[in-house]
């Protein structure tokens, strides 16, 4: 039976779903972390450079060529760049455009299953900590709570015990995401973002009014109010500009924030209508996620901690990442909310599962693309060979998880390097503007982290995983692109666009 | 909060709250080419 051809169904769908891609938990956690650390609000002139001189124009042009190969009835990345490059080496290097999204989902989901089980914990009463006790005494009872989440402690703990919590929710978790994947673009993925991207925006609306109506908490420390918090975040200090590793850390956070370099975009453009504005359709689903990083994370999560846990208690959550800041310090913020502890907690963890899912939906979306094309397979055993490899990552994910061996490594391969790689491969390729600057970058955080990250990958048995699996879903991508190069090209399909579209 | 602190923020925010509003603006304005009824297009 034939297949319908998918497509979205209305342009306000494209872009939302663009949109939800790009919006995650970097835009509320690892976005503030970065611009304080590097410059508060001097950070934001490299930030701003880095999103109109490298993040919109990659943008545009993943737009562009997707919509392009949508034309020619292509639309997995290996495929689409391989029409735009006109060959086969375009079309391997393409895989890229699978393999990150789909690597990244490997974990992602799992760490999307923690903003889960928060907000289930906060909606039935919280994650146990007691309001009134020391701060000490909170955070270190919001510490065991993330352990026990995150099965940081020792690999295989997720599957013991009280633990299984964090196995079950992200059962229910994955089985969402595959439900929306498999009920295609317009009825699952356009469906479910055109309900969540508003909700979003709400439950931030919510959190940041709470936030900014804080005001001093505690009379007897004046000085930690929500100004200065607010200080803490945007007081610009213009020495950091000199540093070279702020314009790096700007690049990167542009980067990881709107998605460029990680297929998704070709994928999800290639179902575009003719008539839809490409260059608007991208500005649009790039200011999208830029009010949800600046004006949302900028103003609320180190504004929150700041008032609660003053100067060295915010520097101190922000040394300890994102997930330190997100998981481990707001929930001792909210505990000292009173009344409000479990609500403003449930709608930012569900704030933050919304635009985990609505990135996650996004990253099987072009490997379930990619399957179909290159094999001819029916959209359902696209997608359930997709969920197989999706559950082979999750338990291999949720299996060894001490000290976050497997996913941090997977993370820093795919989910940072290769993303690097492939806006290369396509600015050489199909963007020759500003390549010096991206070049640049790319050298800067090879040398800066490639060095130390190569041996640290050997040093854990989880890390060791991790580094195979990726290789795994190389050659099983790269055997399957050829068998569809071999496929397409028999059908008769322009698969090397030896005839250019209009 | 520093005068340049003020100055970053509300700089920043009404670039991105601005340049959305402008965007969706926009794309909702633009009226989009209806779907043929199958059947009765050309």
């Amino acid at each position: 039976m034939a297949e319908h051809k998918e497509e979205w169904g209305s342009r306000l769908g494209v872009i939302l779903a663009v949109a939800g891609s790009a919006v995650g938990l970097g835009n509320f956690l690892r976005f503030p972390g970065q611009a304080a650390a590097n410059g508060g609000g001097a950070f934001l002139i490299p930030y701003f450079c880095a999103l109109f001189l490298l993040g919109i124009p990659i943008g545009w042009a993943e737009w562009t060529m997707g919509r392009y190969g949508g034309k020619k009835g292509l639309h997995g990345a290996p495929m689409v760049m391989g029409a735009v490059g006109k060959g086969s080496l375009a079309r391997y290097l393409g895989v890229l455009g699978v393999l990150i999204p789909l690597g990244v989902s490997t974990y992602y989901v799992f760490i999307e299953t923690w903003t889960f089980a928060y907000f289930l914990k906060y909606l039935t009463g919280g994650i146990g900590i007691v309001q009134g006790t020391p701060i000490t005494e909170q955070t270190a009872a919001a510490g065991q709570f993330y352990t026990s989440i995150t099965g940081a402690g020792a690999d295989g703990s997720l599957f013991t015990g009280g633990s299984r919590y964090t196995v079950l929710s992200w059962v229910v978790v994955f089985a969402i995401n595959i439900f929306f994947v498999f009920r295609g673009l317009s009825k699952g993925i356009e469906k479910f973002v055109s309900f969540a991207m508003p909700v979003m925006a709400v439950c931030a609306l919510i959190v940041l009014a709470r936030v900014l109506t804080l005001g001093t908490p505690n009379p007897q420390i004046p000085e930690q109010n929500v100004i200065n918090g607010l200080g803490y975040m945007w007081n610009p200090d213009f020495a950091a500009l000199s540093n070279f590793k702020t314009w790096l850390a700007a690049a990167g956070q542009i980067f990881f924030s709107l998605s460029v370099g990680f297929g998704v975009i070709i994928n999800y453009a290639s179902y575009m209508k003719k008539e839809d504005d490409v260059a608007l359709s991208g500005l649009t689903a790039s200011a999208t996620n830029e009010l949800f990083e600046v004006g949302f994370g900028g103003m609320i999560t180190l504004t929150a901690a700041f008032v609660f846990l003053g100067v060295s208690g915010t520097a101190g959550a922000v040394a300890t990442g994102s997930f330190g800041l997100g998981f481990n310090t707001l929930p001792v913020v909210f505990a000292q909310m009173g009344a409000f502890e479990n609500i403003i907690g449930a709608v930012w963890f569900f704030m933050l599962w919304l635009a985990a899912i609505t990135s996650s939906l996004s990253m099987y979306a072009p490997a379930v693309a990619h399957l179909k094309e290159a094999t001819g397979w029916t959209h359902l055993k696209s997608t359930a060979t997709i969920a197989m490899i999706g559950t082979i990552g999750a338990i291999l994910t949720l299996w060894f998880t001490e000290g976050g061996a497997f996913w941090s490594t997977v993370d820093f391969w795919v989910g940072t390097y290769l993303i690097f790689l492939l806006a290369m491969v396509q600015i050489i390729y199909f963007l020759p503007i500003a390549p010096a600057y991206l070049i640049i970058v790319f050298v800067g955080f090879t040398i800066q982290s490639l060095a130390e990250e190569i041996t640290k990958s050997w040093v854990t048995i989880g890390a060791r995983v991790g580094i195979l699996t990726i290789l795994a879903i190389v050659v099983y991508l790269v055997v399957v692109t050829a068998v569809g190069e071999r496929r397409l090209r028999a059908s008769g399909l322009d698969i090397d666009d030896n005839h250019p579209a209009d | 909060m520093t005068t340049l602190g003020w100055i970053f923020m509300t700089a920043s925010l009404v670039l991105v709250w601005g340049g959305t509003f402008w965007c969706y603006k926009r794309i909702l304005s633009t009226p989009q080419e209806e779907k043929a009824v199958s059947g009765f297009g050309p």
